[in-house]
């Protein structure tokens, strides 16, 4: 378009603008950095931005160890050989990696519909006491013992979160702070059992008495395999179907997208919010009822630590998706295995593992960078 | 007098997909200057560029003769260029000298403060504003955080101001005044920009209008050279008619709204004894000014807002309002104001927003499993009957639709079954006339259909468009009723003689 100039442009400066040099540079560059929003990304580029993040968290966490003394090939032999080779280690991440998987699907239901569920310690915690009611006091007879004692454990976890659900949904109370809390709640009531009415009678330890054999996950055969590895994949296989199939899975999506847009559309977001958080609060419950009745045999002090956090992380790096979190329940568990032996052999502190997983975990957020937006060079 | 603001062969493209193909564009002291044309013709990307929020692919700027790179906000600010959104950017929990003092910048906040007041109160006195500049801006209304917008860029020291759509939400006086405001920035030598698609506007103000369509700058001439169906044609690119056309067969009594009281979310009430009633095969359009209770009717007869008292009755379905009831599945379709809180989400793809309407009635898959091949053969062809543009695939996420697109999707969705009643909040708010003539035609096929349409609008000239009975909304109820076609001026005078 031409530009009616008649005059010589004569450059007007404001008094206050002072100079115009930061902002009038002559194109003395050669090209610049431009970030542009993605409008779409493919399922493939998606993946290879992940796969990249991860190969980063990685390399940074090869990096914190060789710093720490840890040869390369004890790093490769630690992470990578004695894992794929010896029937223990895999044994031991399968073990590992069973209840992770459960929390990581609680965690990752009930952030589908926008619920920060920071109470999966407190829910895992209930769900084994309301389990422990059960084989304690010897409801039920034996043959339907187990089954009983994981109902009580869904119904114990999914008690626990009833409230923070039902603070948050009727006056706005915010759930992290609720949930939170809860934790310690449960975790001291523990305590109060533990050392109180349940501690044990044979030996005076502050945990519950064994819980008899067939109140026990029975070995399924192989290594130290038990049936908390089926159990797993069942609710593994429920909740793809649950957030990736059913009708639900949609409802849950709009109830995270937009919830308003889902009331006025006369979809039961209210009901949708509860379920989910529900059911998130049950499968918390049901890996509580999963450590205790699968590994430890009774109601310890401290089963449930740390998984709270590690299912948060799970559900995040699995982006609240089922298949998602079973590869990372598995690597999260291999971390946890190798970390173990890490400690044992190489004097690595534990601290030292959970700062890997966080490092992996920032480098794999980071990455989401990538997928929203383009990076080009100009010229 | 040299060019304030001058731009030539801007090309600007997001993700390959060009929104500004080598587009120029001029303005000079002194001068309004409107750039007009459609949603997503590159208007708001242009003048984006010139404010430094984009960075073109090519072309260059010059302010005041001088070559520049704008790269960023601040530069744009040390050019005097400053912009006044479409969407306002204010802290709500600060007050209006906080707001501004925060784009402006200060190392100590309290001598910053005064600073900011002395200039804001020097340019409020010479522009006649009266603005409470110590509340809080989000007690102020629309007008008034407009004007908080205005302050900042001028406090700034701003000599090419940019107004993105400034009258969308302004009712027509304040919208007057808004503009004689600028008339006298630009008597003072300023350069004002009004981005807009109101023709009106151009016509009564502009000393000089630019024409985009598609990404370039089709025309740029003196508006009163040209008759608004020149302007038009210019901004479509084809001739639009603006006619009204009546209703044909209209039925018996459908919506009954019956001593409806409403109140906001802070408590107050708003709707007070609203009744009337909407026949079958007629749009009933409710004329008003912003904030007499309209938003809480339309919120009430969506069911995201429970009313104090009173009813809404649908023929054959009962009270809308009573515990249970669902207006959706009873035939009702609704168009909401507020697009991005109530009407679509986002983040979601368009095929999801698309089948959110109809995923409990079984047509997308049963409680088991959801029937995605289906949900996308469904939104295809509604994107392609509802000429939704814009979107590579249904998967695409909707909140990149542009307005109208989006609006287009949002009556596809809302129509995809024959409605028995229809809520239009302010359906063509933001549109430009291409999308608000297809959405007006959509409610009056429905309307033909023998749906009952209620129709809610601050935009008198679309009430008096479409409609076929008009009902004035004042503090919360119906004060007058207008059969069509009715008289501007006596419609305009009991929207205002009651408030």
């Amino acid at each position: 378009m031409d530009v009616p100039s008649k005059t010589v442009p004569q450059p007007v400066r404001e008094a206050r603008a002072g100079s115009h040099d930061g902002a009038a540079r002559p194109s003395r560059r050669r090209g610049r950095l431009s970030i542009e929003i993605r409008q779409h990304a493919s399922a493939r580029l998606q993946g290879v931005v992940l796969a990249g993040g991860l190969l980063a968290g990685l390399t940074c966490a090869a990096a914190i160890l060789l710093a720490a003394g840890v040869g390369l090939p004890n790093l490769v032999q630690e992470f990578v050989v004695s894992i794929v080779t010896s029937p223990e280690s895999v044994a031991a991440v399968l073990v590992q990696g069973a209840p992770l998987a459960v929390v990581g699907l609680a965690a990752a239901l009930a952030f589908r519909v926008r619920f920060w569920n920071i109470g999966i310690e407190g829910q895992m915690i209930s769900g084994a006491i309301a389990a422990t009611v059960v084989a304690i006091h010897d409801i039920g007879p034996p043959a339907l013992r187990l089954p009983l004692m994981l109902a009580a454990a869904a119904l114990g976890g999914s008690t626990w979160i009833l409230g923070p659900v039902l603070l948050r949904l009727r006056i706005g109370l915010n759930e992290i702070i609720s949930t939170l809390l809860l934790n310690y709640v449960a975790f001291n009531a523990l305590l109060h059992l533990l050392y109180g009415p349940w501690r044990d009678p044979e030996n005076n330890f502050p945990n519950s008495q064994l819980y008899e054999p067939f109140e026990q996950l029975a070995e399924l055969g192989w290594q130290n395999l038990t049936w908390a590895l089926p159990l797993a994949v069942a609710l593994l296989l429920g909740g793809w179907w649950l957030l990736s199939v059913s009708r639900f899975g949609f409802l849950t999506r709009i109830a995270e997208a937009n919830p308003r847009m889902g009331e006025a559309q006369g979809l039961p977001m209210t009901r949708v919010i509860l379920a989910a958080t529900l059911v998130s609060g049950a499968l918390a419950g049901i890996a509580g009822f999963m450590i205790c009745a699968g590994a430890e045999h009774r109601l310890t002090q401290s089963f449930a630590s740390g998984y709270g956090f590690s299912g948060i992380l799970i559900a995040f790096l699995a982006r609240n998706s089922a298949p998602g979190v079973l590869v990372v329940a598995l690597f999260v568990g291999t971390l946890f295995v190798a970390g173990q032996s890490l400690q044992v052999f190489y004097q690595i502190p534990a601290s030292a593992v959970q700062l890997l997983q966080a490092v992996i975990v920032l480098c794999v957020a980071a990455s989401d960078f990538f997928i929203r937006h383009r990076l080009r060079w100009l010229r | 007098m040299s060019p304030a603001l001058v731009m030539t062969r801007v090309s600007k493209s997001f993700d390959g997909y060009p929104a500004l193909t080598e587009a120029g564009f001029a303005a000079h002291p002194g001068e309004i200057h409107a750039l007009l044309g459609e949603n997503g013709a590159g208007k708001s990307t242009l003048m984006n560029v010139a404010c430094g929020l984009y960075r073109p692919d090519a072309g260059e700027v010059r302010v005041r003769g001088e070559l520049v790179s704008i790269d960023g906000p601040k530069a744009a600010k040390r050019l005097g260029i400053g912009m006044v959104h479409q969407h306002y950017r204010l802290v709500k929990a600060f007050t209006a000298l906080e707001n501004i003092l925060l784009a402006r910048g200060a190392s100590r906040y309290g001598q910053g403060l005064r600073e900011v007041e002395a200039a804001a109160r020097r340019h409020c006195e010479a522009l006649g504003f009266t603005l409470p500049l110590d509340r809080p801006v989000g007690l102020l209304s629309v007008a008034e955080q407009q004007r908080v917008e205005i302050l900042k860029v001028l406090v700034e020291g701003a000599r090419i101001l940019i107004l993105d759509e400034p009258s969308a939400v302004l009712t027509d006086r304040e919208a007057e005044q808004m503009l004689d405001t600028m008339r006298r920035l630009a008597d003072e030598g300023c350069a004002v920009i009004l981005v807009t698609h109101k023709l009106g506007e151009v016509k009564r103000y502009a000393d000089r209008v630019t024409v985009m369509r598609g990404g370039r700058t089709v025309a740029s001439a003196d508006p009163d050279a040209l008759s608004l169906s020149d302007l038009t044609s210019l901004v479509v690119g084809a001739e639009v008619r603006h006619a009204r056309v009546p209703a044909r067969n209209v039925g018996a009594p459908l919506l009954r709204f019956a001593a409806l009281a409403g109140a906001r979310s802070d408590g107050l009430t708003v709707l007070n004894d609203a009744t009337f009633v909407v026949r079958a095969g007629e749009i009933y359009g409710i004329a008003g000014v912003g904030g007499n209770g309209q938003t809480e009717l339309a919120e009430i007869l969506m069911g995201v807002r429970r009313p104090l008292a009173g009813s809404i009755e649908l023929d054959g379905a009962g009270d809308l309002c009573a515990e249970g009831v669902r207006g959706r599945s009873v035939g009702l379709a609704a168009i909401p104001a507020d697009r991005a809180g109530y009407a679509l989400a986002g983040s979601l793809s368009i095929a999801d927003n698309y089948a959110a309407g109809a995923v409990l009635s079984g047509r997308f898959g049963s409680w088991f499993r959801l029937d995605r091949r289906a949900i996308r053969a469904a939104t295809e062809a509604a994107m392609a009957a509802f000429d939704v543009q814009g979107a590579r695939s249904p998967n695409q996420r909707a909140g990149l639709l542009s307005g109208g697109n989006a609006q287009k999707l949002v009556v596809a969705r809302e129509f995809a079954d024959p409605p028995r009643a229809v809520l239009a909040h302010s359906p063509s708010r933001g549109l430009d006339v291409r999308a608000a003539g297809a959405v007006h035609a959509r409610l009056r096929a429905a309307r033909d259909a023998g749906a009952a349409i209620l129709l809610i609008s601050e935009d008198l000239d679309e009430v008096l468009l479409l409609s076929d009975r008009i009902g004035v909304m004042s503090r919360g109820r119906i004060v007058a009723e207008f059969e069509t076609p009715a008289e501007r001026n006596a419609v305009g005078a009991a929207m205002v003689h009651h408030a």
